[in-house]
């Protein structure tokens, strides 16, 4: 036991000595907290939040809290943050209202928090997101226009029960109010997982339902994959910007879809905006909201679209929307490195 | 004599790391203090029900996977029941869900029970059942805590140089876990509970009621279960359908306790312990802003190290 302590005792005194002899800088230390691992938007958004803070050459350091948790986790994180000292926090929240108490906590303590992908109801808090209402509003018209307006539709949802499903839930449901042709074939929860949402489309394929498109929520390419290897033929198709299913609407022989933009790269517009609160710029609104593009393979512009943001280097979960103009300034290049400040 | 010895040793090792621990996290952060402790207790505190929850399971030998979706339903019900609830109500919801939490243990307990498929099997096909209830009752997180209610988990006992440094919600912690525990121990029930994780035919023959007890075990979890999703709803303030990360973390400091996952032996400090040796490494990892995929690696790593190192030092026991 006095072996353990003793080795404890010495790794943790190294660190600290490691850590103390960064920190001498005057630049500023930001603070990240995320609640979902190992989901290609969420490391784009990582990714994005090192590659902004590396290139605006004001951070010293990042602290990042990434892991897989609930609201009560974060609220922990976000509480470690700020005993770390850290002068801003940007956060993506797991609910709009679960981590008010922690993120009060900072701002009172003068630490700048900033909201991203999704806002926080704590008036102290600067948020900058995607407009999730939108993306699901925007993609479902698109599709139930190119269904003619009527039908039935396939609607794949995000996992039960979190906050965006439930924004992309809302703004789905005022899509299908105005075309009143078309119906819910069948509704199912993805989870946001590939190989959950693939299996689901192989089962409502072999089940022999019709139907006459398929709205996704950001679950797509497993899905297109699905339809052509089962050879079914195939249906309009909604998806979210990623990677794969962009190089998909351009080469998949008879496909028609659209992507609707919903950039990870958020994660960097927080960092960027953190550093302007940071140097005395507040934005006029505490609520700053990016508006989803859609890019279709039908129409012209859609086309061009999709053809400018195909990159082969990224991953197929990424979405290619790697930067957000006015608000970040790295480069493609720098985002898939994925290094940080001091890394 | 021995064994009693090498238990108690074992937990004040424990404490002795935790204490090691503290003065580490004051070196790193010198400005670590009372406000730093609060929070860090804050966040054990569903951890520290969902474990103790564990533990007692484990000591009566069996093992309940469902703990982490049991505390989402609880968290739910308790978020949706105490929107805008006025005194008496909040207090009925507490009663109401610590009993839900109890009623939900025992059906586990009788379909382990009843079905005599092992505990893992039924308790894992009962956390899908849980996780599916807390759905329904509330689809997307949602509800409201009672806001004096959470008031009572919040901040230091008193202001004070002295008395600040004490957490309300330790003292809510070692208070309820006492009520729990206390009595137990010293009951019929209790010495039931390890005299069937210890060696179930022996209890049987000694006219233990295996399955009856094996019910309670399960009930008493529950209602510790219950605690901890109520300490998540109070932190949060808000209901979560989707449970949290509590199931293998209770699991994690229940072993790290020094509770021998085949049941019979162990306590309920050491996996207390456990848990806030835990927060304190995950608030550490922070501090010194070590890459966040690098952290659960330390954590393993820590929790293995020291579970081998329990194996080693009990096997000396043994002979000598």
């Amino acid at each position: 036991m006095k072996a353990l302590y003793l080795g404890t005792a010495a790794m943790a005194l190294s660190m600290a000595l490691a850590g103390a002899a960064s920190a001498q800088d005057q630049k500023y230390t930001i603070g990240i907290s995320n609640t979902v691992q190992g989901n290609g938007w969420r490391e784009e958004m990582i990714c994005a939040m090192k590659a902004q803070a590396l290139d605006s050459g004001m951070v010293d350091s990042l602290n990042i809290a990434h892991r897989n948790t609930d609201a009560a986790g974060q609220l922990e994180d976000i509480r470690n943050l700020i005993q770390a000292g850290v002068d801003a926090i940007v956060v993506n929240p797991s609910s709009a209202d679960a981590v008010n108490a922690a993120i009060k906590e900072a701002t009172d303590a003068g630490i700048v928090v900033v909201a991203v992908d999704q806002a926080v109801t704590e008036p102290s808090a600067y948020n900058i997101s995607n407009n999730q209402e939108e993306y699901a509003y925007l993609g479902a018209k698109w599709l139930f226009e190119q269904m003619g307006g009527e039908g039935s539709v396939v609607y794949m949802r995000g996992a039960a029960g979190a906050g965006a499903d439930n924004d992309r839930d809302a703004g789905f449901k005022r899509a299908l109010a105005e075309y009143p042709n078309v119906s819910v074939a069948q509704e199912v929860f993805t989870g946001w997982q590939q190989d959950q949402g693939k299996q689901q489309m192989l089962d409502i394929l072999a089940s022999g339902v019709p139907f006459d498109g398929v709205w996704t929520s950001g679950i797509d390419n497993v899905i297109v994959d699905a339809f052509t290897e089962s050879e079914a033929p195939l249906v309009p198709i909604v998806g979210a910007d990623n990677a794969g299913f962009v190089g998909q609407l351009q080469s998949v022989e008879g496909l028609q879809g659209a992507a609707v933009t919903n950039p990870g790269s958020i994660g960097g517009a927080g960092v960027t905006l953190a550093l302007q609160i940071l140097q005395g710029q507040k934005p006029a609104e505490q609520t700053v909201l990016v508006t989803p593009e859609i890019w279709d393979n039908v129409s012209d512009e859609g086309k061009a679209k999709l053809q400018g943001a195909q990159n082969p280097n990224l991953d197929p979960e990424w979405p290619v929307s790697v930067s957000i103009p006015d608000w970040t300034t790295y480069t493609t290049d720098e985002v898939i490195a994925c290094k940080g400040p001091g890394e | 004599m021995m064994r009693g010895l090498s238990r108690n040793g074992w937990v004040l090792g424990l404490v002795g790391l935790l204490i090691l621990l503290l003065i580490v996290t004051k070196l790193i952060q010198p400005s670590f203090g009372a406000s730093g402790l609060e929070s860090v207790t804050r966040a054990a505190l569903p951890f520290a029900f969902a474990t103790a929850a564990t533990a007692v399971v484990v000591i009566a030998g069996g093992i309940d996977l469902s703990v982490a979706a049991m505390m989402a339903v609880v968290g739910v019900t308790a978020a949706v029941l105490m929107e805008g609830a006025g005194v008496t109500q909040t207090w009925l919801v507490v009663l109401a869900v610590l009993a839900l939490g109890a009623a939900m243990g025992a059906l586990n307990g009788a379909l382990v029970v009843a079905t005599r498929l092992p505990d893992i099997v039924v308790t894992l096909a009962m956390s899908f059942v849980w996780e599916g209830v807390a759905l329904l009752i509330l689809k997307a997180p949602g509800g409201a805590a009672t806001p004096w209610l959470r008031e009572v988990i919040l901040g230091p006992i008193a202001p004070g140089p002295v008395v600040s440094l004490i957490p309300k919600s330790l003292v809510v912690l070692a208070v309820l876990l006492m009520l729990v525990w206390l009595p137990l121990r010293r009951s019929r029930l209790g010495l039931s509970i390890y005299a069937i994780g210890s060696d179930a035919t022996a209890a049987f023959r000694s006219g233990v009621s295996i399955g009856a007890t094996r019910v309670a075990a399960y009930a008493i979890a529950g209602v510790l279960v219950a605690m901890g999703g109520l300490s998540v709803t109070l932190s949060t303030g808000i209901g979560e359908p989707i449970p949290g990360p509590y199931l293998l973390a209770a699991v994690a400091a229940v072993v790290l306790g020094g509770v021998v996952l085949g049941g019979g032996r162990g306590g309920l400090l050491g996996p207390i312990v456990a848990v806030f040796i835990l927060r304190i490494v995950r608030l550490d990892l922070t501090l010194l802003s070590v890459d966040p995929n690098v952290t659960t690696i330390v954590e393993g790593t820590i929790m293995a190290v020291v579970v081998m190192l329990g194996g080693i030092l009990a096997v000396r026991g043994r002979r000598a």
